[in-house]
Parts: structure tokens; sequence; C-alpha cells
């Protein structure tokens, strides 16, 4: 018999949470030090970059955090609306295929519908992505609530379908393809119309996306819709206890679809607004939001200030990798992928240490 | 002489509960002993201490006359002590000779064996199963499941065989099987321990009976020197008067009614078996029955969480069978169940106090949003009425004490101000104060007119406390009693299936003269069955 | 004309065998319960340090084992996250993926990049015993003996680990203790199994096996860190496709693996077998190549639908797969 065995802390402190978290990001950034330091950069300076997303000594800092921004918001959107369905126990690794499918659609609408004022057609193009993406979402609820279906497989078969779709669209050169820039001899996405493209708020140079006052709008609007609604309260019953949910009379299988078409819808939202920003589409337009918004979510244990918090975090890591890559060509952007699962490996540890302790077994009296 | 088990003062402690004080107990080489005790008696912890799950806090074992320490289920299995759960263990894809191979001790090759198959049909064929080793789990029924799983213990070399309540799943004619098998493995020098409720089945199968009551041992007798009168006596004990509060009641027309009703537990088998009762406003009907008798099934019929195979259920002269689970709630039908792990069904652990208020009323506030601040008072009122020691309204509900648990989910149920409230297990786990407490509530609804079921486990609170006392077994009626015209040993025999009063005096027990059935229905349900 | 089919045939095992080690690898894992979507990472990981290594040593035999072991060490990482730290399989499966996959571009970066501090990508080539190996007579029989029996030794490797495997599970004690917790892990745990050490081998033994399929994508590329792609390509995510249908049967992996093999030479072959032949295959050329591509996975799709719709389907999709086990402590 083993003489020591794991026991739940009887009392959950945030602070201890914290400073385990602190330490095991420190512990990341480290091994990522001994990373750096053995390609020949001085990981100080890389950091100190990668922090602050190359914006020091920089005359063009406002197009950093253009930048920034463009990383964060379909990040911080996707994060929420995968919080949203993971809350109810809903493993919806789909999001890159909901992304790709609604920025096609942002984009269907961005090519064709033409002469209708701007701000009209960027909403047209944001109600497609989201429609598009919401009926997949709810197709891949319904067949879990209906069948059973295994959801996790399911979203992950369609993300890669999306993705050849997509790959499709943009290599194949056709009349009938508007996708394409019709001057290009190669097969390459064309630009949007003008009206398909986001504007901003001028802020001196500084151009700030109305997709990030939306995205803003979203944090506090999902805050609200978790804690005070009674969908966020249907939610929250239904992830912590299918049978309590059903005692109470929720209608378990119609709040599930309901979650996922809006979880999706989101995402698919996110997807229309950086159609729009960015003014045309690609293979890439996803940025592994899909996948780097399950970390976020996680990492963020669901709770939707804590997602918002963690988005900026890893966008400034994201960012700041891709502006410290142009300066270090010995490394690349992908070093934010590699520290990033370093930081998630040990959060995890530490979530486990904070939450559980090792205790002595009470011996028992045999006599 | 040699015991295949002694077993010297035992005990065993939960927190400040004693499961098991000071037990003694010893089993014969060859012998099958019964072992008889109410729910909550003791026997399964008893159990579990000889097959390596706990271990005791005090007192000694003895196998074989040799003082061993058993403290993981592979002790237990070397020392030759096999037991067969009342849950089965079984891998549904596999075939049951691949279920047997897994536990196999000798099978230590890397290769599996082509000759394990012969010995298991040997060891089946010494014993008398019917069992073909090559059938899927999942296409057997619950009593050769059962066969295996005895078999199993049988091939990993068990000489002392512990079967906790076996009988309870089967059929008649299964249990006379079971009961050949065991005999049959007497024959052979097995000493088997059987844990059982029914008086019938103890008295023809065992040698000798044990007896425990809360915890502890009462007395050990010759099964052919007893009878099923003495049994019950020495199980549910002598009536203990508590001074529980039981206001007149004031006759009202019966609230709801129940008749025929059948209903499926999980596995697919009967639970409650054409039951009739009726409960009337302002009265405390009992619900007795030993653990597993249809109890939580009946709960959810009636809350309309699992579906009605057949009968008819009559609130307030309206049929709520086939309603949905808010409809029946929305009628002032208020159920709670407090199951063996107390959380479960009825709240939502990781939620606050305050959320767990309005669990079933969260919808009625119109507009999208939650009344949180209804909630918050709804809660501080429960916790000071029901003295719930609790930091704040926000704590989860699981971080709470067991006897706090409960007394959030009652209070929330009570609130809602139900015309019936049927309750399962109210006090299961609670100290005495807090019981009390329970009761006090309880009688305070009574008075209100409320009809209340109580499904309960100590036939003494039952007998202070309700008006009248239905009897259970199998899922099916035993008989109504008027708790001022019974006697404790009447009930017992009741519960084990020994005495059936359902058909006393010319008067069918469960149907009220009353009745708000009305007439041209009954006609039309003789017609409709009659098609 | 019969060069171009006996060309395709080749293809078929030659550019799709990584498949069956990806599946065997993920198979083994599944039958243990625990589902790893960090295939992808996992091979990307054992390529590359397969591949550094074997070029440094000139041996085929330590870049395998090192493959094996640098793999491992990832699935050591999956089962003490997943097994002992309880966390959640979905999330560290993908990490693992984000990860291995970044290691590969980081090691990518180091050993190609001048102004590194790193030692170039050197040493000698493997492709001498990476070669086929031609099996002596059936090697000569016209179309089959090129197409079955003229391969490097990792591909024939690859066919006896899945066969293998198929009677692991299906003839020995172990196979069968594994393939219990896979369906109920508290009922193999009550007979005595040892659920924790029983999930730890088979995830680091079946992470392992990925290992040596991502060494083989390496060396059949030729190992250059030029172009955008990783060397996996995608390869891992199809493999787990390929679990689902393959039914989760090593042996059926085989079959698994040479009809999604198929459709992937037929994207990438459709040309010759236009020209060879016109007439019945011409329209081959019409169809995008993405819609292979993208074929392995809606087939995986429907398959998914079917066996959840129809109830009496004879999935052998592990029962407790996805969930982690934790026993109450006693």
């Amino acid at each position: 018999m083993k003489k020591y065995h794991l026991v739940r802390r009887p009392r959950q402190s945030l602070g201890r949470l914290l400073i385990y978290y602190l330490i095991g990001i420190t512990i990341s950034l480290g091994i990522g030090a001994i990373l750096l330091a053995s390609l020949g950069i001085n990981p100080f300076e890389y950091y100190g970059r990668m922090l602050t997303i190359g914006m020091i000594g920089n005359k063009y800092a406002y197009k950093n955090i253009e930048g920034f921004l463009k990383i964060l918001v379909p990040l911080l959107i996707t994060s929420l609306a995968l919080g949203l369905s993971f809350k109810m126990r809903f493993w919806n690794i789909g999001g890159e295929g909901e992304f790709l499918i609604g920025a096609i659609s942002a984009a269907i609408v961005a090519f064709n519908v033409t002469g209708l004022p701007r701000p009209l057609t960027i909403i047209l193009m944001c109600v497609a992505a989201m429609l598009s993406s919401g009926l997949l979402g709810l197709a891949v609820a319904f067949f879990k609530v209906k069948f059973n279906t295994n959801e996790t497989l399911v979203t992950l078969m369609i993300n890669y379908i999306m993705l050849y779709v997509i790959t499709y669209l943009g290599k194949t050169k056709e009349d009938w393809n508007f996708f394409l820039d019709p001057k290009s001899a190669r097969p390459i996405f064309g630009k949007f119309p003008e009206t398909g493209i986001m504007t901003g708020i001028k802020i001196g140079n500084f151009n700030l996306l109305w997709s990030v006052i939306i995205a803003i709008a979203l944090i506090a609007l999902i805050y609200v819709y978790l804690k005070y609604t009674k969908h966020g309260y249907e939610i929250a019953v239904v992830g912590d206890s299918n049978a309590t949910a059903k005692y109470a009379g929720m209608k378990v299988g119609k709040i599930i679809m309901r979650t996922m078409f809006i979880s999706s819808a989101m995402i698919g939202l996110a997807a229309g607004l950086t159609a729009s920003s960015s003014g045309t589409i690609s293979e890439t337009i996803t940025n592994n939001v899909g996948w780097t918004g399950i970390v976020v979510a996680w990492l963020s244990k669901l709770n939707t200030p804590a997602i918002a918090v963690t988005s900026v975090l890893i966008a400034i890591l994201q960012f700041g990798c891709k502006t410290a890559a142009t300066k270090y060509p010995s490394i690349d952007s992908n070093f934010a992928d590699l520290l990033q699962g370093i930081i998630l490996f040990s959060v995890l540890t530490a979530d486990f240490c904070a939450t559980f302790t090792i205790k002595k077994k009470e011996d028992a009296k045999n006599d | 002489m040699e015991y295949a088990i002694e077993l010297k003062g035992i005990s065993k402690q939960f927190g400040t509960l004693f499961a098991n004080k000071n037990v003694n107990l010893q089993l014969k080489k060859g012998e099958i002993l019964a072992l008889l005790g109410e729910n909550g008696s003791g026997k399964t912890t008893l159990m579990n201490m000889l097959s390596g799950i706990y271990m005791p806090d005090s007192g000694s074992i003895f196998i074989n006359g040799k003082k061993v320490s058993i403290s993981s289920p592979e002790d237990s299995a070397k020392l030759g002590i096999g037991m067969v759960h009342q849950h089965f263990k079984l891998i549904e894809r596999f075939s049951a000779l691949d279920n047997i191979r897994i536990g196999l001790r000798d099978e230590k090759g890397f290769l599996l064996k082509k000759d394990t198959k012969n010995q298991v049909v040997k060891m089946a064929e010494k014993f008398g199963f019917e069992i073909d080793p090559d059938k899927l789990v999942s296409n057997m029924s619950v009593s050769e499941k059962q066969t295996l799983e005895i078999l199993k213990v049988l091939c990993y070399g068990a000489k002392i065989i512990i079967l906790d309540e076996p009988t309870a799943v089967l059929t008649v004619q299964e249990i006379d099987k079971l009961f050949a098998v065991l005999r049959k493995m007497k024959e052979e020098g097995h000493s088997i321990i059987i844990i059982t409720h029914k008086l019938n089945e103890v008295m023809a199968i065992s040698d000798r009976v044990t007896v425990l009551r809360h915890g502890e041992y009462i007395d050990t007798v010759y099964t052919d020197q007893t009878d099923e009168k003495q049994l019950t006596e020495l199980m549910v004990g002598r009536k203990v008067n508590l001074f529980i509060e039981r206001p007149p009641i004031e006759k009202t027309k019966p609230l709801l009614e129940i008749r025929g009703l059948t209903v499926k537990n999980d596995e697919g088998a009967i639970a409650v078996d054409h039951l009739d009762f009726y409960i009337r406003g302002g009265e405390i009907l009992g619900v007795a029955g030993i653990a597993g008798s249809g109890q939580k099934e009946l709960c959810e019929a009636i809350a309309g969480l699992r579906p009605i195979i057949e009968g008819k259920m009559i609130h307030k002269g309206e049929n709520i069978v086939g309603l949905s689970p808010r409809k029946i709630l929305e009628k002032g039908i208020s159920m709670s169940f407090i199951p063996e792990d107390r959380l479960g069904m009825g709240l939502a652990p990781s939620l606050s106090i305050t959320d767990n208020m309005i669990l079933k009323n969260y919808n009625e506030p119109k507009g999208p949003f939650i009344d949180r601040k209804y909630a918050r008072e709804e809660a501080k009122k429960v916790i000071e009425r029901l003295k719930v020691v609790a930091p704040s309204t926000e704590i989860a509900v699981r971080k709470l004490s067991g006897g706090n648990v409960q007394k959030v989910l009652l209070g929330r149920e009570i609130k809602s101000g139900p015309n019936v409230l049927i309750t399962a297990y109210p006090v299961r786990g609670l100290d005495i104060n807090s019981s009390y407490m329970i009761y006090n509530i309880l009688n305070d609804e009574k008075k209100k007119d409320v009809g209340i079921l109580f499904i309960g486990e100590d036939i003494d609170v039952m007998m202070a406390l309700c008006d009248k006392i239905m009897v259970i077994c199998h899922g099916k009626l035993q008989g109504v009693v008027n708790s001022n015209h019974t006697t404790k040993e009447e009930i017992g025999l009741m519960m084990t299936g020994a005495l059936n009063l359902v058909d006393k005096g010319g008067k069918t027990a469960g149907i009220a003269r009353d009745s708000g059935f009305a007439e041209d229905e009954e006609k039309n349900e003789t017609e409709e069955t009659g098609l | 004309m019969i060069e171009v089919i006996t060309l395709f045939l080749f293809s078929i095992i030659v550019y799709n065998i990584p498949l069956l080690y990806g599946t065997t690898g993920e198979i083994m894992i599944e039958k243990s319960g625990s589902l790893n979507l960090g295939v992808e990472g996992t091979m990307a990981i054992g390529a590359v340090a397969g591949y550094l290594i074997g070029m440094r040593t000139g041996s085929l035999l330590v870049a395998c084992l090192v493959s094996f072991v640098a793999s491992g060490l990832v699935g050591l990482l999956f089962s003490f996250l997943t097994v002992t730290l309880q966390a959640n399989q979905n999330v560290t499966g993908l990490t693992i993926t984000t990860f291995g996959v970044a290691f590969y571009y980081f090691i990518g970066n180091a050993v190609s990049n001048s102004e590194s501090k790193w030692p170039a990508l050197g040493g000698s080539r493997l492709d001498k015993q990476f070669a086929p190996i031609e099996i002596p007579l059936l090697s000569k029989i016209p179309v089959i003996g090129k197409v079955l029996f003229s391969h490097s030794i990792l591909i024939y490797l690859g066919f006896i680990i899945a066969i293998l495997m198929w009677l692991y599970f299906g003839k020995t004690v172990p196979g069968l203790k594994l393939r219990a917790i896979g369906e109920n892990p508290a009922a193999a745990d009550s007979l005595g199994v040892n659920v924790t050490l029983y999930k730890y081998v088979h995830i680091i033994i079946g992470s392992g096996i990925m290992g040596i399929g991502g060494l083989y994508m390496a060396l059949n590329m030729g190992g250059t860190f030029e172009g955008s792609n990783c060397w996996i390509n995608g390869y891992g995510w199809i493999s787990i496709a390929l679990v689902i249908f393959a039914n989760w049967s090593p042996a059926k992996a085989i079959i698994g693996t040479l009809v999604f093999g198929f459709f992937n030479t037929l994207r990438v072959q459709n040309a010759p077998l236009a020209t060879a032949f016109p007439n019945t295959l011409g329209w081959l050329t019409k169809i995008p190549a993405q819609f292979f591509s993208a074929l392995p996975f809606i087939i995986t799709l429907i398959v998914l639908i079917i066996s959840s719709v129809s109830k009496n389907s004879n999935s052998n999709e592990p029962s407790a797969i996805g969930r982690n086990y934790y026993r109450e402590d006693r």
C-alpha cells in the first residue's frame, strides 16, 4: 500500500495559484532563454524585443500596435467562443474549420455585393460569416445530441476539409472563381473591393480598427451573458451536471445546440472581421487561432476576464516573436509556438501542484 | 475449531461516525453464513475490510487460524478471498473467457494459453454453471453476468466467497439456480458469506446468521433454530420512542393518486411494479423498503424524469403522465432525492448556494436575465431558517459539509411552496439535531396542507413522523399501514417480502375510497385494456 | 503503360508508409483509453532527432533508436500530464502538436542558418542503408516484385510492426489487459491490472513508433529544411483519421494505409495516369488535387457519422477513450 497519497487542498487560494503560474512561466522562459543562448542570441535582448513587441526605438511603433491588434482580435474572439462550448464540456476543436467557412462566406459577400455603402457591406459580410459558421457548429451539435457522435473527431475532420476547400479556391484559376485576382496570371486571392475593407478611427497616425472595439464589446457581452443571463445559467448547470439540468426541467439538447450555434457564429464573426480588416482571405487567414484559442481558453480556466488577459499575453508572445524574428535570422516566428507549448506544459503542472498536495497516509492501526 | 474467517473486535470509523463498532464474526469452513442487517448497518463496510478496500481501525482478522493484515485487493485474493460485488465489474465488449483471463494469476506467460478455456469450462461444469465462455458480456442477461462474476472468483482460486446482495437483481427461478450453485460450492468445501435482506432467502440457504445493527454486532444464530420473526426482531431491534411531533391530520381529498405505475431501471429491469398509492394533502406518507426496491425510480417517475411503462398519475384530477419535468414542477410537485454520495441529483455542485436556489425557477422572471438578487435573498433565508453553516451565499455547494448540502436542497424545495413534496432520504448522514430540524420543517409543511411522500431508511423515525407507511419490496406494494396500528416487526416482515397486506380485510391498499379517478375513466380503462 | 501502373502502385507504398507508423502508434495509445491528438508533433520531433543524430553517426539503426526514444519521451510527457496530473487529453495532445512542429522549425533554423551557433547539418548520408532491399527471387516477379518486394527496410518494418501489434492485441496476456483498460479501467484495476503502468508503457511505445514514421518521412524527403512545410506535412492528422477508418485494428490499418495512399497517389500521379490511359482515365486531371487531399477526412467524417447513427454498429472504439481514469484513493 502506498504510504503517500494525493489529496485536494482544502482551501484553494487565488494567490497561491498565481504564484505557481508565475513560477511555471518563469521556468518556461528560462528554458526558452537556454535555447536562444545556444543559437548565439542574447535572451535578454530577445525577450526585451518580444515583450515590447518591437516598439522600442522604432519610428513606426504605432504600426506595431496595429499589427499586434490584428493578431489579438481574432484570437480573443475565438477563445471566448471556444470557452463558451467548453463550459458545457462540449469539445469543439473545430475553430479552424469554423473560422475558414466564415472567412469564405465573408469573401463571397465582399466580392459580389457591390454598390452598398461600406458599413452595410461589412455588416453583411459578418452576418454571412456568422450564419455559415454557426450552422456548421449547429450541425455538429445536432449529431452529438441526437446520435452521440464524437464531436472532437468530427470537428477535427471538418478543420481539414475546410482547409482544402479554401486551398482549392485559392489555387484554381477558372472563370467562375471570383475569389482570385483577375490581373494575376498566377492564382492568388484577390483584394476585396473598397466597400468590403474595414476602416477605423484615426488617432494621429494610428488607425484603431472597428474590429478592436467590437472585440472589447464582446468581452463585456460574453461576461454578462455567462454570468447574468438565463442562457449563461443553463450553460453552467449543463456543464456541471447533466442529470441536475434535466431534473431542473432544462432541455439539455436544445441548450447544447443553441450554445454551439452561438459559439461557432462568434468564430464566424472573428473570421468576417479578420477578412474585412485584411481586405482579402488566404489559406493562412486563421493564423491558427482555432488551435491557439483552445490553449488560451484552457489556460484561463474558461473564465472570461482571464481569457481576455491570456489572449493579450499570447498575442504579445506571437507578435513579439514575429518582430524579433526580423532581427535574428537564425530563428523564426515559430519560436512563439515552442514557448507556448512549454508554457502550457508547465502551467498544467503548476495548476496540479496548486490544487493537490501530497499527504502522508494515516497509518491504519491493525491491532 | 479453526475458522475460515474470524473477526475479533473490528471497528471502523468514518469521521465521527462508527461504521463498525467492535464486530465479531466467525465463518466456519464449508458453511454458508448469512450476514443480515438494515441499510447502513455496516455490512458492506465490514466485507470491504475483508476484500482489502478498507483497513480496520482496530481489531484483528484471522484467516484459517492465522492472523493476517489485508491492505489491498491483491492481499485479499492471495488469501483466497473472493468478493462478488453488487455492481458488476465486467468488460461488456469482451467474452466471458477474456473477462476471466484479465485477472488470472496463473496466466503468467506472455501468450494467451489455449487450455485456459478448458479449465474454465471444467470449473463451470464442476459447479453446475451454465455458461458459454465465448459469449460476449454485452449479450448476457443479468443473471448470466452474475454467474460469470462468481465463476471468475472461483477461477482465481477463492476458497472464501463473499456475495453482496446477489439476489437483488435476479428473478425467482434465477435465485433457485444460484442457490443450487452455492450449495454445490459448499459441498466442494468453499466457505460462503452472503449479504442479504430477504429473510426467506436467509432461511432457505444459510447455515447460520450473523446480525448487525447500526454498525454493531448483535448476535449469531443457527438458521434451523430460528424463524423469520426472531430474525426481524434482531435486525430492527426494539421500538425506540422518538419524540418527533406528529400533528393530527385533517383529511382532504387525495392530492396525488398513482395507479398501476410500472417503471424500469437503468438496466432495463422492472423497478416499480404496478404500484398503487395516494397522498392526501396534510399527511405524511412514509415509504419503507430495502435499499434498491425502486425508491429512486419511483421518485424519478413522479418528477417526469423517467419514462413510464404503464400506469396513471393523477394530480388534482389531472393526468400528469407524459408531462415534461418542468410542467410537473409548475403543478407544484417538488421532488428531492439525496443519493448515497449526497450530491448529484438536485444540485449543481460547482455552483453557489445562490445559484442553486433558483435551479427550478430561474426561468420565472421575464426577460433574458436571471434574478440573482432574489436568489441571494432566498439563499439567505434558507441559511437562516435551516441554520446552514456556510461562510457566504456565494460558496460552491460542493464545498459545504454533507448536512448543510441537504439543508440547502430541502430549503429550496419547500421555499417554492409545493403542494406535493417528495423527499427521499432527507436525513441521510445527518446528526440528531439536524435531523430533528428537518422533521420540524416537514411538519410545518404538513400543517400547510402539503402532501408529503417521505422515503426513509429508519423505521423508528417513520413510525413517529409519518401518518401512514407504505411498504414496498422489489418495486411491489406490500401494503399500507397506519403508524398508530402497526409494529416494527410487521413493517420489517413486509419489507423483506415475508408478509403481504395488500388485500387485507377486503380493502385493497393504495386505492382511496374517495378516489379522484372518474367513473367513466375507469370504464375507459377497462375498455382500453380489453382492446 | 505497365510501368505507369507499377510506379503508381509502388508510390502508394513508398509515400504513404508513414501513415501506417502514425496509425499503429496511435492505435496502441487509443487502446489504452487515451486520445492523443499530438501525432503530428510527435512524428516531427522523432524525425528531427533521429535524422540529425543518424547523420552524425552514419547509422540507420541509431537513427531509428533515437527517433523512437525522442518520440517516446514526448509520449512520456503526454502520459505524465494526462495520467499522473489528470490534464485534459485534447488540450495536451494539441499542444504537443504545436510544440513538436515548432521544435522542428527551431532545429531546422538552428542547423541550416549561417548565423546560428549550432553546427551545420552534416555527416554521412543514410541513403545507402535506407535504399531499397530487393528480396531475392520475389522481387523478380513482374509488377508485384517491384511493388511489394523492393523496398527500404523501414517499409518492411512498418508492416511487421502492424502485424506484430495485431497479434499482440489478440493473442497475448498484456494485449488483453491493455484492451481491458481501454474499455473499462475501473474493472481492470479491480482485477489487479496496474492501469497507470500500462498506460505509460503503451503511450510511450505508441509514440516511439510514430517517431520512426517521422524519420522515414525525413529520409524520404531527402532531409533538407528548405521549403516552408514541415516534413510531416499533415500525415499525423491523416493518421488520426485513419485510426477511425481502420476501426482500431492494426491489421485494418494496413488496408487503410493503402486506401488513403491510393487517393494520395492519385493526386500526385494523375497526369501520368491520364496520359497513359487517355480514354479511361483522362478525367483524372480535371479533379482538383485538394479533393484527393480532403478525401481521407471526408471519408472519416462519413464513417464517424454513420457508425454513430446506426445503433448496432460494430465500431471498436475503446469505450473509455478520452476520459482520464482516477481511482478514488483508498
